[in-house]
């Protein structure tokens, strides 16, 4: 009997062995079909009291319970004397305390808890999250929409966080990257509430009574939406945000219009001096809406180009081939409501700005003229088809990406087309969004970095600079007073 | 007789379902013949799995010549095998080892001689170029990446630290074989292609943090806190290592240090563990054990005297105070962590763009809130695997004068208050709800319990992780304060003073 067993086993394990051959490369490997639905944002929505519409999940997997509150309010908003108004207000919110409690004592509860909440005022979108174990879920959400209802801006905390904001500008052009960021976009979009910079005097302008007009204008029930997934009943949880949000009246909100005029800067190089021993380098303009048509042929086609890691090209080329940066490629920024930005980017040292600039140009040209090949249009679709389910890993991020969803008016059923959507993209449309939406006539090349060595070149690309279009040299404003530096 | 391995390999298989008080982690385990770990977590749902590889090796392992080779390795695990990367590995071979042989000479020319002969370097130089160039014929440019990429691998990426390298990616839950197929390849066939071009890439790399203001001073604390142990250089090396390095010391690196039982396999995800074994069996099993590996030789010698360093530069005037402490395991490991958290928590992390500011450690309220003498005030414990590191940090109010040394001066006051009465109740009670509550948190990432898992297996088992808790849960006032007394003494200090001073 014994010995059967075993001439059985031996026979299946040939068997095992033969179904499941040894490959030496990815080639011979054969997948078993996957088939993956993603969720469907209607199955999870809900309104609650006061029209707060929320995306619930249950999850049991941890106790524990995660919750955030997105509101349509950021800096987009804002005036330009009061700069800096929004990301007080995002600090204060909680250490500022509410009506019945103080921000330190908010703070110390929670975090005995072993909790967290914390709020973030954005572009447009602002966050305030919670969480927390699910035994303490009832404490949590008190606290939450505590700080949500009844900010009271005490006068001391105001006080002291405006003296670290300022303390802070001080380090506004420590970093050559945050240097980039900023001016790439100040020179893109121009003189607008996305580019205004708090100063000394905007922070010191700042009082409680300005951040509880904003509070008031924007954070009602009916311009937030509810994210929250974890281990509590989703009766339970509804009951408990119902009784939080009982009484709190809505009044319809007006939004200040979005500036959509944006200045057209010169093609050619703007070059900003830092003493650092690499050119830290942006090129490109502004890019498009993610409301566009072409939203998916672009996404491929910069894939491909730059935004692939070391499938793209520019990667393969700056990094791979020629040994010249660590960081490189070529990026989309999109923003709700306005065009984002388009930017070929690279960092490396002095002596090699001027050639890896034209190697990014170079792959710019090459997009627009020949078709890509079959073998990248199969790596980037394959791509994002294949990797789709991992958006939906967590509960929560799932619940917060259909908030988002709603918030800025995208279709509930975006998921669900997105993998035909990507299908659809070909070669030829790839080809039509680079000639569309990679414009090297138009372009921008901003450095930040030393300036002599930059603009000597070295062995494979000898200066000056301006043999890339005419230079523009910036002065950085002084970041306390907001003008240019002495 | 590969039945019997295999049959022995399902006894060794089991499920071990860890407990730690209240908290559980159900980790399934399995050990190849060849000394490999898998560990494995299945959580059903989506169709993904995390794959991650850790090598007990990193930055500590190497020695005074070859620093950041642990990082340029890893690097060069990117650039294909003897089998992946390459058309016809005969020819490619054949031109590598030339190109080999002319960079041996340039390096010989320029590294070894004081007056090399510059001549002859270009001469070399140009010919490896076009070796270089002629090679290109032959190499799949980044042949691993674009399989995981097209078959929907993300979070695909490496890393290098002081004591572990981890190699990353998540996959569709059918194609899992993928990466065993591919991670057993580059540890049995690594070759090291494109090394000179890569180790230029290394090179941007270093000067891209050595732009971090303040980064070229951190180094240099480092290197002067730690005077003996292997942790006194940074992952990332120093420039003339990586400069002078050669593809031998990679080779020699790669055939001790990664070998089968030198790592772990993590795999958490929608999957069947049965199914797990069999691959792993099939692809790791396939590679011979290595010899065993000596643990890193040199702690820190006792200071007996206190160090200071001042440094001036482009970044924001700062206090740092460093102090030696026990490593990972120790029992005084979780007062310093009870410690860190009641002093420290949530004393950075401020500034434009807001961040988690929450201001409860006791350096917050005290320099930042109360006496406004500070930006920022924190603390951190880090015991790390051989030696440990306790530090506080701080940036002063330039706007009301503020000096580094004032800052100093108060947080010595605080420490010898804490050495005295210790902390209160409910601090200690809130550093350890805080330390179980993350605990959980972290479970629910993917990645990160892979990771966590990953290296704490190579360290001291993945259970670790769990009585850490429970250690953690079992610190009292008095061990509070007897490793305050023990190791915030002068004579066990380095204190780090930097002011800014702006260049161009």
């Amino acid at each position: 009997m014994k010995k059967t067993l075993t001439t059985i086993l031996a026979i299946a394990f040939v068997f095992a062995s033969l179904a499941m051959g040894q490959a030496t490369r990815p080639s011979e490997l054969k997948y078993q079909p996957l088939q993956y639905d993603p969720p469907d944002p209607r199955a999870f929505r809900t309104e609650c009291a006061g029209g707060l519409r929320a995306y619930i999940q249950e999850d049991h997997s941890l106790p524990i319970v995660n919750i955030t509150v997105l509101v349509n309010y950021g800096s987009i908003y804002g005036q330009r004397d009061k700069a800096g108004l929004e990301s007080l207000l995002g600090d204060q919110l909680i250490k500022g305390g509410t009506a019945t409690r103080e921000g330190s004592a908010i703070e110390d509860r929670i975090d005995f808890l072993g909790g967290s909440l914390s709020a973030f005022v954005g572009e447009r979108t602002t966050t305030v999250s919670l969480s927390v174990l699910a035994k303490d879920l009832e404490e949590g959400l008190g606290l939450l929409f505590d700080v949500l209802r009844h900010p009271e801006f005490r006068e001391e905390p105001l006080k002291l966080a405006k003296a670290r904001s300022i303390e802070q500008l001080r380090q506004a052009n420590d970093q050559p990257d945050r240097i980039l960021s900023r001016e790439y976009e100040r020179l893109l979009y121009g003189d607008q509430p996305l580019t205004w910079q708090a100063t000394k005097k905007t922070y010191e302008g700042l009082t409680a009574a300005d951040l509880k007009a904003a509070h008031a204008k924007y954070f009602v029930p009916k311009n937030m939406i509810l994210a929250a997934a974890g281990d509590f009943s989703q009766a339970d949880l509804k009951a408990g945000i119902n009784k939080a949000v009982a009484g709190w009246a809505n009044h319809a909100v007006s939004f200040p219009a979005l500036v959509k005029a944006f200045p057209a800067p010169a093609p050619g190089v703007y070059f900003i001096q830092k003493a650092a021993n690499q050119g830290y380098i942006s090129l490109g303009h502004l890019g498009i809406e993610d409301t566009n048509p072409d939203y998916f042929s672009v996404q491929v086609m910069n894939f491909i180009l730059g935004g692939g890691g070391f499938t793209s090209r520019i990667t393969t080329k700056v990094r791979s081939d020629e040994g010249l940066s660590y960081n490189q490629g070529s990026r989309f920024v999109f923003r709700w409501g306005l065009p984002g930005t388009f930017a070929g980017y690279v960092q490396t040292k002095s002596a090699t700005v001027g050639y890896a600039i034209s190697l990014i140009e170079n792959e710019f040209d090459r997009i627009r003229r020949e078709p890509v090949s079959d073998g990248e249009m199969e790596t980037a679709v394959n791509y994002y088809l294949e990797s789709f389910a991992d958006g939906f890993q967590t509960p929560q991020a799932t619940m917060a990406n259909f908030a988002m969803l709603e918030m800025t008016g995208k279709p509930l059923n975006y998921y669900k087309t997105f993998r035909d959507k990507i299908k659809a993209v070909t070669k030829a449309r790839v080809r039509e969004a680079a000639r569309k939406y990679v414009q090297p006539d138009k372009m921008v090349i901003m450095i930040v970095g030393d300036w002599e060595p930059c603009n000597k070149g070295g062995d494979k690309w000898a200066g000056p600079l301006d043999k890339l279009g005419k230079v523009h040299r910036i002065t950085l404003p002084d970041p306390m007073t907001g003008l240019e530096a002495k | 007789m590969k039945r019997s391995l295999l049959a022995l390999a399902a006894l060794l298989a089991f499920a071990t379902l860890a407990v730690s008080g209240e908290l559980s982690l159900d980790v399934k385990e399995h050990v190849l013949g060849n000394g490999m770990k898998i560990l494995m977590v299945p959580k059903p749902g989506i169709p993904r799995v995390v794959c991650h590889v850790y090598f007990k090796v990193g930055s500590i392992n190497e020695r005074p010549g070859i620093t950041g080779s642990a990082h340029v390795h890893e690097h060069l695990m990117f650039k294909g095998t003897r089998v992946m990367g390459v058309t016809d590995f005969d020819k490619d071979s054949e031109i590598d080892r030339r190109i080999d042989a002319l960079m041996d000479r340039i390096y010989r020319e320029k590294y070894w001689k004081t007056d090399g002969d510059a001549a002859k370097i270009a001469d070399w130089q140009n010919e490896a170029e076009a070796l270089a160039k002629a090679e290109k014929a032959y190499i799949i440019k980044d042949d691993l990446w674009n399989q995981y990429v097209k078959n929907g691998g993300t979070g695909l990426n490496a890393s290098t630290g002081n004591e572990n390298t981890g190699y990353y990616v998540t996959l569709p839950s059918n194609r899992v074989e993928l990466q065993m197929l591919l991670e057993s390849d580059r540890m049995m066939n690594a070759y090291f292609r494109e090394f000179y071009s890569e180790k230029n890439v290394i090179m941007e790399e270093r000067r891209l943090s050595e732009n971090r203001p303040g980064s070229l001073f951190d180094e240099q604390v480092n290197a002067a806190f730690y005077a003996a142990s292997p942790y006194h250089w940074d992952v990332i090396g120093w420039m003339d290592d990586l400069k002078k390095m050669t593809k031998q010391d990679l080779v020699e690196f790669h055939n001790r240090y990664y070998v089968p039982n030198n790592a772990v396999a993590v795999y958490v995800g929608d999957f069947d563990p049965a199914a797990i074994i069999a691959m792993a069996e099939k692809y790791f099993g396939r590679i011979p054990k290595g010899p065993d590996l000596e643990p890193i030789r040199d702690g820190e010698p006792p200071q007996y005297s206190e160090k200071r360093m001042y440094g001036e530069g482009p970044a924001p005037t700062s206090l740092a105070m460093m102090f030696h402490t026990p490593p990972e395991g120790n029992a005084d490991a979780p007062a310093l962590s009870v410690l860190a958290s009641v002093i420290g928590s949530g004393g950075g992390g401020f500034g434009p763009r807001g961040g988690p500011g929450g201001g409860t450690g006791r350096l917050y309220k005290l320099l930042v809130r109360d006496k406004q003498l500070a930006i920022n005030a924190s603390a951190s414990s880090r015991p790390q695997w051989y030696v440990g590191s306790f530090q506080f940090s701080a940036t002063p109010r330039q706007d009301k004068g503020v000096q580094p040394e004032d800052l100093e001066k108060e947080i010595w006051a605080e420490v010898d208050r804490i050495k005295k009465d210790g902390l209160t109740d409910e601090e200690i009670q809130k550093a350890k709800n805080r330390g179980e509550a993350m605990f959980i948190r972290s479970l629910g990432s993917t990645m990160g319990l892979a990771s966590r898992l990953g290296r704490a297996e190579l360290n001291r088992g993945w259970r670790s992780v769990l009585t850490d808790i429970d250690d953690l849960k079992k610190v009292t006032n008095d061990d509070v304060k007897r490793v305050a007394a023990k190791y915030f003494v002068k004579d066990n200090s380095l204190t780090a003073v930097y002011r800014r001073k702006m260049g161009r």
